[in-house]
């Protein structure tokens, strides 16, 4: 069509402003603050589970619908019972969208608890997993309490030592605005298991006080239970520390009459026989007769990577493996005492993976430690272990601040596997044993064995 | 001047609303919008984030390919037809019928996404029991910058429809409307990795301030996990609606250089 052509100097002229006009703002204001608001903090490269489909749409500014469709899927495989599946599923949707807090939750306590052994022993190995993917959704999510509390948990309640790690995580969970209130008294628990009630008490004391007036404004059932079980937690922990002779030692007062005192004698033996190949049969004494005791056992490499007494460095890692090494051993169990002796057996024939036997030298450690102690064990060994001892095994270097028992020994792959001198046919049998520990022929696996439950203070006498 | 532009924009809008193709894709939409709180049961908290991050997902696909097809087709439809000789012979402006055809383009976008903005809106309030107006209206946050998206990704088929074919233009502006929602996060990385030449981050800069962003407008994921703290939150949607507007006049003026040069 013939129509006329205007000039194109003021289209070009407009052309080269719009540019000027967009590229500012790209620059200077909108690329900044989509970093700062809104930009994925996750690295698209770790993707590497994704179907190629699903990539381009992630990276298309899908994120969150794929992790969506992922998060559903995973549910399903939960559903069927299909765990192995589900684990990378889990990492890919808290790569896609870092803010998905259910899924880390799950996703930790997935790592941590759910692979298990044939006898629902957990792969330990994975723990610092568990933990690094608490730490990252800890760094995602920082506006909310939600995955500081559930790391502090997962050292509070599933590796049940060091506690001061709990304590740091349940602290940072206190210093948000959504922590629910009866969640704060875990805080109070870690620092009686850390071994300082003083500073339990006062956070005691301190939620007591607010819960106090929150009741006071609005007379709720939920608000009036929160401050009567804060006033009862406040009026155990004063009891608890008149009683273990707390408040007399930190005024240097003798403690002659004080339930920690004198200090009871564990009397802590033990033998292990390796039966056949992998399976182990722990059997020995605790004197404590009030049921609750369980001797921590642990079964690891020599030179297992970070490897501490009766455990490792939990969270040496930051990185989320899905793989933990396949040929490191790391076996942990708990002796269960009953009527003063305890006989367990031990089988890892049936699980090659988690304990595949690679190295050559391996110690076995027994490990008890009061901190970990149902309070009315503690009400006699107090909280750092004032109140126990042992004749052989005391230690106070294993876990700085506190008496803890403990007892290592080495094992060779030989004698676990039963192959050459220790073979089934003919070899040695293995046993190790501590020393003064003597085999008793009662047997307390009855269905109706009496358990007597006198007071360790009336045992000690 | 603007007389004819609306006339041209309001039938477009009529025909874009009578193309089956469109409604085709408008209703798998809202089919999939309707279907998906029955996808999965999760913990409530889950379901509702997952939900959102799904009905804004779908939301956005529909759109972008909504946006897409209407306009590839534009010009060259009305070239094939010959109607656009009868447009022409009018007192009507070469400009004023692109910017028409556009405008069109948009409003008939518009309603199909608003149709699907509502559509999940009642999802939530009647399927998902939400009844908080604040919280229903924050759903419509994203949609509102999706629309900023796809008038830009409209104006870039717009464009390139002056001078390709619509088969050509559909993967042509498909490629940019993926390479402009990738460059964001990779100009970021490029920045920040202390391995990449000095000349590698100034074409990167430049690329950057030429492609339109349209990750800018990806906005969901403080509304699909709320508690995320929006630092100007205000400020950065007008700021990316602004620069919508800059981006959608370079697209139509470069349509309107090739357009007026063309023999039609």
């Amino acid at each position: 069509m013939a129509q006329e052509r205007r000039k194109p100097t003021p289209l070009i002229v407009a052309l080269v402003v719009c540019l000027f006009a967009q590229g500012s703002i790209q620059a200077g204001y909108l690329f900044k603050s989509w970093k700062q608001n809104f930009a994925p903090k996750s690295n698209v490269a770790d993707f590497s589970g994704v179907n190629p489909d699903m990539y381009l749409f992630a990276l298309a500014g899908f994120r969150e619908m794929i992790a969506g469709i992922l998060w559903v899927r995973a549910d399903t495989f939960f559903d069927n019972g299909n765990y192995d599946a589900i684990l990378p599923i889990i990492r890919l949707v808290t790569l896609l969208d870092p803010h998905e807090i259910d899924v880390f939750a799950t996703g930790m306590w997935h790592i941590g608890y759910n692979f298990t052994d044939e006898e629902q022993r957990s792969d330990r190995r994975y723990i610092p997993s568990a933990l690094a993917l608490g730490k990252e959704g800890c760094a995602e999510n920082p506006q909310t309490y939600e995955l500081f509390f559930e790391t502090g948990w997962l050292w509070y309640h599933k590796i049940d030592d060091d506690y001061d790690k709990a304590v740091y995580w349940f602290n940072l969970a206190q210093t948000k605005p959504d922590m629910i209130p009866a969640r704060k008294n875990l805080l109070a628990m870690a620092y009686q298991r850390d071994g300082d009630p003083v500073k339990g008490l006062d956070t005691y004391l301190s939620l007591y006080k607010t819960a106090a007036d929150v009741a006071s404004k609005d007379a709720a059932f939920g608000n009036r239970q929160n401050r009567d079980t804060l006033e009862n937690n406040v009026d155990t922990t004063l009891v608890r520390l008149v009683q273990r002779g707390f408040i007399a030692e930190t005024k240097h007062e003798p403690l002659t009459d004080y339930d920690v005192s004198p200090p009871f004698d564990v009397g802590f033996s033990v033998k292990a026989t390796v039966i056949e190949p992998r399976r182990i049969n722990f059997e020995g004494t605790w004197n404590v007769l009030p049921v609750g005791t369980r001797i921590r056992v642990v079964l690891k490499d020599e030179d297992f990577p970070n490897s501490e007494p009766a455990g490792m460095k939990w969270d040496a890692t930051d990185s989320v493996s899905l793989d933990p090494p396949k040929d490191t051993t790391f076996m942990q169990d708990q002796l269960f005492v009953k009527n003063r002796r305890f006989s367990h057996k031990v089988d890892m024939s049936k699980d090659p993976t988690m304990y595949p036997f690679k190295s050559p030298s391996y110690v076995l450690e027994f490990y008890y430690n009061p901190r970990s102690a149902p309070p009315h064990i503690q009400d006699k060994f107090s909280w750092n272990g004032e109140g126990m001892t042992d004749k052989n095994f005391l230690h106070t270097d294993i876990r700085p601040g506190q008496k803890v028992v403990y007892w290592k020994v080495p094992l060779t792959r030989d004698q676990l596997l039963r192959r050459g001198a220790y073979a089934m046919d003919g070899g040695t049998v293995p046993v190790v044993k501590t020393p003064g520990y003597k085999d008793s022929t009662k047997t307390y696996e009855k269905d109706n064995t009496i358990i007597e439950i006198p007071s360790l203070r009336a045992g000690a006498k | 001047m603007f007389r004819p532009i609306f006339s041209i924009a309001g039938t477009t809008i009529g025909e874009a609303i009578r193309r089956k193709v469109l409604l085709v894709i408008l209703l798998i939409g809202a089919f999939l919008l309707i279907l998906a709180p029955s996808l999965g049961i999760l913990s409530a908290r889950s379901e509702t984030t997952v939900l959102k991050g799904m009905m804004l997902g779908v939301i956005q696909l529909t759109s972008a390919v909504i946006a897409i097809v209407l306009t590839v087709y534009m010009i060259p439809n009305e070239i094939e037809r010959r109607t656009i000789y009868t447009i022409l012979s009018k007192p009507v402006q070469r400009w004023q019928f692109l910017v028409g055809k556009y405008l069109g383009a948009v409003g008939a976008l518009g309603l199909m996404m608003a149709l699907m903005g509502l559509l999940m809106v009642l999802m939530f309030r009647f399927e998902m029991g939400m009844t908080s107006v604040s919280d229903l209206s924050d759903l419509l946050k994203a949609p509102l910058m999706y629309f900023v998206q796809m008038s830009i990704l409209a104006s870039v088929a717009v464009a390139f429809s002056t001078f390709v074919t619509p088969l050509v233009n559909f993967f042509l502006s498909g490629s940019i409307y993926l390479i402009g929602s990738l460059f964001n996060p990779f100009f970021e990385t490029i920045q920040s990795s202390p391995n990449t030449p000095a000349v590698a981050k100034g074409f990167a800069t430049l690329v950057n301030a030429i492609l339109p962003n349209f990750a800018n407008y990806n906005v969901q994921n403080p509304i699909i996990n709320p508690g995320q703290e929006i630092h100007n939150e205000g400020s950065y949607y007008m700021m990316a609606t602004v620069y919508g507007v800059f981006y959608i006049l370079i697209a139509l003026i470069v349509g309107i250089l090739v357009f007026d040069r063309r023999e039609v």
